[in-house]
């Protein structure tokens, strides 16, 4: 056990010379420094390097198994890195714990709740647990129920909530230590579109304050809330930015979509010569190549007879940006 | 104080889950009531004794035909000498043979006059049924401490023991059964504590800067709750169904207390070592059954081989049910228990030392 841990010491040192330069900033909320996690031989998070700066809110974008729970474990004090470190707020993971806990608040994957508990008394055990004094505790307790809606069921057992109620909840207790940093790890999973959305209105309304680390892979999701995304896939950041970036980053064609009446066989077969990717649906023709001009689109589509009803560029989706990225299908 | 949230949290969470509560309260309050109904009801059973007066004085006749004869669970014959009571006794017509040496009568009145007396009974009992001739011989230590009115024990085949007359199956078993209760709360207090790392709610309380100690007497605070309620019960149960307590109540429920916490304490250990239900249940029957018969929690340990007992003493149940029956049952004080009572604290200590070790190591994977 001794060795293992000696050996685990050694390559938390053993961080590259880029790695210990960089230097940790008072304006980073969190900065990883390759920070990595491996489950036996699977690697659940490989050599982490992240800067998230205080006040943004970052997403963490990936499907099922591509470590953002593994990473967030890491950032909270739940889960030992094998490799690298994290400071939040300054504070080192591996070494000041209990300093990184009385600064962060956690909302986590299931929605673990004391179901018998009420939400008053769920909200007010994790303010004790959390250094809060019991006058403050109960305060803002009864603040955050009335503010994520839940202040007529206040002092109903949460057990018979339904899961948009108790995934409100979840984020409260992760609100109620007043936190510098609030990690919400798939903070809408199975909810229905409603409750996602009616969440991520509460999300969005404490943005700016803290620094919020989410992890989702709903791609709305991010692109809603995000002010930057991480792509993470097999534990490693596969593109970062903000969402418009990774959508001009990635995806170098462009779609035009032309819908047109009067559209003859001799038309559309011309189309087709004149433009690589033509699909053609209906009246809907959707032309993708790198360099469109759109007046010369237009202007062939019009000579072939046709009469053009609309044409737009259709912005690239962040879920196009993803399978580029990652060249593979969501398995989320 | 964190660890006061943690409890009341604990013991919310225990008392408004039916289930839990049900498990903690009515599963060993169960098993008191079959064994009450079963063993303390009011048919009171009788046992054939034979008496061999080698004194044969007007004390020791008088204590035969006087005392002896009224005690409702004896059934007594006399024999003329010790060799034919041996020979009803191998036969199975009496349960016990009881010989009152000569030189009875002077010790029996030296003690009526204040002096120190050494009153010695001989009693050859029956082997194979042990409840029953633990049972006779404290009724007969109980009525000659009666009769010679002497407070200290007396000598019964090297044997010390004091028991109320109205002795009944009960008075030997209830200890036993109530240590069984508190032994039940091994996989109890693990359950509430691996129920919360299944849920997923122990990770999130770790995520906060509490300390495992905090978390750990959380838990064992609540329990103790728990655990001094069905203490109680257990014993208003037993007085109910005619358990007689001779010894000092708070004693015998010091005893009690202290058993429950070494369970709960062995409990905490696994359900730190454990990750899920699945894990923590066998290992908890695993300790807690074996431990049950061990520990002589329902039959005398007296019939298991030497091992079998040395295996037991390195556990804290057997300790508890001898020190609980010498209290209740012989009526002995806190130098006659101390022994017991520090190596119950020992374990305690021991078990909730590694329990926070433990959980130590386990908070963060």
């Amino acid at each position: 056990m001794l060795e293992f841990s000696l050996d685990q010491d050694k390559r938390r040192c053993q961080l590259s010379t880029e790695e210990l330069n960089r230097e940790t900033s008072d304006s980073m909320a969190i900065q990883t420094f390759g920070l990595s996690r491996s489950f036996g031989p699977v690697v659940a998070v490989g050599d982490l390097n992240l800067d998230i700066p205080r006040g943004e809110l970052f997403a963490l974008l990936g499907p099922n198994g591509s470590g953002k729970s593994t990473t967030i474990n890491m950032l909270c004090c739940l889960l030992k890195p094998t490799r690298g470190t994290a400071r939040i707020m300054g504070f080192d993971i591996n070494r000041q714990p209990n300093s990184v806990k009385a600064l962060t608040g956690v909302s986590p994957q299931e929605t673990t709740l004391s179901e018998h508990l009420s939400p008053l008394e769920n909200l007010e055990l994790i303010a004790s647990l959390s250094n809060v004094s019991r006058t403050r505790a109960r305060q803002w307790s009864a603040g955050l129920v009335e503010i994520m809606g839940l202040g007529d069921r206040a002092r109903d057992q949460v057990r018979k909530f339904s899961g948009g109620m108790k995934r409100r909840l979840s984020i409260a207790m992760a609100l109620i230590s007043d936190p510098a940093i609030v990690f919400l790890d798939e903070p809408t999973l199975g909810l229905d579109p409603q409750a996602r959305r009616a969440l991520w209105e509460y999300i969005a309304s404490f943005k700016g304050d803290k620094t919020i680390l989410l992890t989702t892979h709903y791609m709305e999701e991010a692109d809603f809330l995000a002010d930057r995304i991480g792509i993470i896939d097999a534990g490693k950041i596969a593109a970062l930015g903000t969402s418009l970036d990774l959508k001009t980053q990635a995806v170098d064609t462009h779609t035009m979509v032309i819908n047109a009446w009067n559209l003859t066989i001799r038309a559309l077969d011309s189309i087709r010569v004149k433009f690589e990717n033509v699909k053609i649906n209906g009246g809907c023709i959707s032309i993708t190549g790198r360099q469109l001009d759109f007046k010369e689109t237009v202007d062939y589509i019009h000579s072939t007879g046709a009469v053009i009803r609309s044409a737009y560029f259709k912005e690239p989706s962040l879920e196009e940006a993803y399978l580029k990225i990652t060249g593979k299908e969501l398995r989320g | 104080m964190k660890f006061l949230s943690l409890t009341l949290r604990n013991f919310k969470e225990t008392c408004r889950d039916p289930l839990a509560l049900g498990f903690l309260i009515a599963f060993p309050l169960l098993f008191m009531l079959l064994f009450g109904a079963a063993l303390g009801g009011s048919s009171s059973p009788s046992y054939a004794v034979g008496i061999v007066d080698e004194d044969n004085t007007q004390v020791s006749s008088q204590f035969v035909n006087e005392v002896l004869v009224q005690i409702p669970l004896l059934d007594i014959a006399v024999f003329e000498s010790e060799a034919e009571a041996l020979d009803d006794l191998k036969q199975g017509n009496i349960r016990s043979a009881l010989v009152i040496p000569a030189g009875f009568g002077d010790e029996v009145t030296k003690s009526w006059q204040r002096l120190d007396p050494n009153i010695i009974l001989n009693i050859t009992y029956d082997e194979s049924d042990l409840t029953v001739s633990s049972q006779i011989i404290s009724a007969l230590n109980s009525a000659i401490r009666n009769y010679a009115q002497v407070q200290i024990p007396v000598t019964i085949n090297t044997s010390h023991i004091n028991v109320e007359i109205e002795v009944s199956q009960i008075d030997f078993i209830a200890p036993g059964i109530i240590i069984f209760g508190l032994l039940i709360m091994v996989p109890t207090s693990a359950r509430i504590m691996v129920r919360d790392k299944e849920t997923g709610f122990m990770s999130r309380m770790l995520t906060t800067p509490t300390y495992p100690w905090e978390f750990i007497s959380g838990y064992s605070v609540s329990l103790l709750v728990i655990a001094v309620v069905q203490i109680v019960i257990f014993i208003l149960l037993g007085v109910a169904f005619g358990m007689n307590i001779v010894g000092n109540i708070w004693l015998a429920f010091l005893i009690f207390l202290l058993t429950a916490i070494c369970s709960i304490g062995i409990g905490m250990v696994v359900a730190s070592l454990s990750k899920s239900e699945n894990q923590a249940e066998p290992l908890c029957w695993l300790i807690a059954m074996p431990l049950a018969v061990l520990s002589g929690v329902w039959f005398s340990r007296e019939i298991m081989p030497e091992y079998i007992q040395v295996l037991g003493d390195i556990f804290p149940y057997a300790n508890a049910v001898s020190a609980a029956r010498v209290v209740i049952i012989r009526g002995a004080d806190f130098s006659a228990v101390s022994g017991p009572v520090l190596f119950l604290s020992c374990w305690a200590a021991g078990a909730f030392i590694l329990g926070i070790a433990l959980f130590r190591r386990r908070m963060r994977g």
